[in-house]
């Protein structure tokens, strides 16, 4: 229920599941920030769905992070999210460009895509992050915080990283 | 040669079912199935929880209703308090029904706009990459974008009631835990950051014009497609109008003999049984006195439709008078007319909804009352998919003995399955070459319905499409198969 002139600039949606080892990567990623708050608004959520095209509207930026089961050299990946439509079975499970191109579509907004993709290796029912998950959930962390930095600076800086 | 066609899953359903089609040798069919083919279990491992939990428990059963599932099993745990419905505060009772009206408004938009829209506005054979949202987004960016703010004014609805549009927690046994504060109200009325509960009249009114345009159009498909007679079961108030939180069981036939008189919820048990088939982990619910081969019914929207005297706001009755007059206020056994009727129903909740938030009792405090604890609670609701059971049994300490869930889409088990029974001799019998059309028909008549299979059986719901054609002696000669 959030007022829109009192949404801040920059939206993190995590994206996973406390009850599922690895997959918790999303929401643990908006625990780590949530003191942040005075820059980002946060939402958690197990899967998006076409309403978020609504929400993520209201914001200029929208960083989607979730866990990845592709391996990555550096344990995470921070990179663009352009909007693209995607034919998926089911519209209770859209991917981050889906998302951002219904947003374009439906309300004529163009907010900035980021997706924070963090490696996992074990997605059971359980409570915990694996070993190698947590290594690379630090990795993510010391880097959105640089990054976090960066954006309260000058422009030129948060450009330079990405 | 013999011939068995597979559609597994159905898609723009909740949940995991299949289809399978057997043709024989002269490519007619002999018989067809909707199979629901996982399960989950509710009803076991509830048992031996404190009856407190269930309302919690439950409403796991579902991400697309599980304030039903919420307040059907508060409803029962009520009663394991001694509290019946009419004891409950009035502010607790209300902000009970808002947000039951504002699940159904919600849950409703969802399917129409999400999962219907395509077939209806793109046709049953349209290709297969424009029968999606994604596609209706593209060409009719109005409606679509109307479709997500209703989702979103009925799911913000439930959370300023229950803290979360999804799995919150807002009933306590014997009455609410919170009530509405003037700000949240301000917020549904005001219409400064949504739109507000008066524009979504207005959008309910304009969409059922596209609907009656949409019939007008196509009435002769609308009115053959899966149309078949069967009874049709749901809940009404004491002068015999629509209710959907509380009131008594009706049930009448195809040609509108009522075959259940208005009975008391807590009877429920005294006129149904259920079924089961070893294709299926769903149940078949039917009237004792019928009997399983005609006592079975419809329930949801169409039913409600034809069983209610009247729909007790204005507009939303107007509506209804128009649907029955469309076709002489006879009984409508056509399957498609489910939409319509669904409509209907949104503007209803529309209606109530903007009631509720004009009445000050929702911001009361008192909030739950106390009685004389029993040991059985039955809780019955109109869910958005139709009538819903949930029935404990506790022991002395109020741990859970038993659980019996009787959910709209059990209800619908034998009618999902004559609808498709209908498409298999109608569509694909005797058709030769089975096209990507022909099998959407099948999901289209099953899609009516907007079954929730994850709530009748409680599955986990992977949905990927696959058809399969086997000869008399079992052979896969041919497959199709869409993944996610």
């Amino acid at each position: 229920m959030n007022d829109i002139n009192q949404t801040k600039k920059t939206l993190i949606i995590g994206i996973g599941n406390y009850g599922r080892a690895d997959d918790a990567l999303g929401w643990k990623f908006i625990d780590e920030f949530s003191y942040r708050d005075d820059l980002y608004d946060f939402e958690y959520r197990y899967q998006l769905q076409i309403e978020d095209a609504e929400l993520v509207s209201k914001y200029e930026k929208v960083i989607f992070a979730d866990a990845s089961h592709q391996p990555m050299e550096e344990g995470f990946s921070f990179y663009n999210c352009v909007p693209a439509p995607t034919s998926a079975f089911t519209t209770h499970q859209l991917n981050p460009e889906t998302v951002l191109w219904l947003a374009q579509e439906l309300f004529y907004v163009y907010p900035r895509g980021f997706i924070m993709a963090i490696e996992g290796t074990h997605w059971e029912l359980h409570q915990g992050l694996s070993d190698l998950a947590e290594e690379n959930f630090k990795k993510a962390i010391a880097f959105f915080k640089d990054y976090s930095k960066k954006l309260t600076a000058p422009p030129r800086s948060a450009k330079a990283i990405l | 040669m013999k011939k068995k066609i597979t559609i597994d899953p159905v898609t723009r359903v909740e949940g995991h079912g299949r289809v399978t089609i057997h043709l024989d040798e002269y490519g007619k069919v002999e018989d067809s199935f909707f199979h629901i083919v996982e399960f989950r279990g509710f009803e076991r491992f509830i048992q031996g929880h404190p009856y407190w939990e269930a309302p919690v428990l439950v409403q796991r059963l579902c991400g697309i209703c599980p304030v039903s599932h919420h307040l059907a099993a508060a409803k029962a745990i009520d009663q394991l308090v001694g509290i019946d419905p009419e004891d409950l505060t009035p502010a607790a009772f209300k902000l009970r029904k808002l947000m039951h009206y504002g699940q159904i408004f919600q849950s409703h938009a969802l399917h129409f706009f999400y999962l219907a829209s395509p077939d209806l506005l793109f046709g049953m054979d349209a290709p297969v990459e424009k029968r999606n949202v994604f596609a209706v987004a593209v060409e009719n960016k109005e409606l679509a974008r109307k479709g997500i703010l209703m989702r979103k004014f009925g799911q913000e609805i439930i959370q300023a009631i229950a803290g979360k549009k999804i799995h919150g927690v807002a009933a306590v046994p014997g009455g609410m835990h919170k009530t509405f504060d003037p700000k949240e109200r301000e917020y549904f009325l005001n219409g400064k950051d949504i739109p507000n509960i008066k524009t979504m009249i207005e959008w309910s009114q304009e969409i059922i014009g596209f609907i009656k345009g949409y019939h007008e159009k196509n009435r002769v498909l609308l009115d053959t497609f899966a149309a078949f007679p069967s009874g049709h079961l749901g809940m009404v108030d004491d002068v015999g109008n629509l209710e959907l939180y509380h009131g008594k069981l009706r049930a009448i036939d195809s040609i509108g003999n009522i075959t259940l008189p208005d009975v008391s919820t807590n009877d429920y048990q005294k006129y149904f049984l259920e079924g089961v088939e070893r294709w299926s982990y769903m149940k078949f619910p039917y009237l004792k006195e019928i009997g399983r081969e005609k006592g079975w019914n419809r329930v949801g929207p169409l039913a409600r439709m034809n069983i209610c005297n009247a729909i007790p706001t204005p507009l939303a009755e107007k509506e209804r008078q128009a649907f029955v007059a469309f076709t002489g206020k006879k009984v409508n056994n056509s399957t498609l007319y489910s939409h319509w009727a669904r409509l209907i129903e949104i503007l209803h909740c529309a209606e109530v909804m903007n009631e509720l938030l004009h009445d000050d009792d929702i911001l009361s405090n008192d909030l739950v009352r106390e009685g004389k604890p029993r040991l059985e609670g039955i809780g019955i609701i109109e869910a958005p998919r139709g009538t819903l059971t949930h029935h404990y049994q506790v022991d002395e300490k109020g741990m859970i003995t038993r659980c019996n869930l009787i959910v709209s889409t059990t209800h619908n088990n034998e009618a999902m399955n004559q609808a498709v029974k209908w498409v298999a001799n109608n569509v694909i019998s005797q058709k030769g070459a089975i096209t990507d059309g022909m099998l959407n028909q099948v999901e289209v008549a099953i899609r009516a319905y907007d079954p929730c299979l994850s709530c009748a059986t409680q599955a986990l719901g992977q949905m990927p499409l696959k058809l399969e054609l086997y000869n008399h002696s079992g052979e896969l000669i041919d497959e199709r198969y869409k993944s996610n």
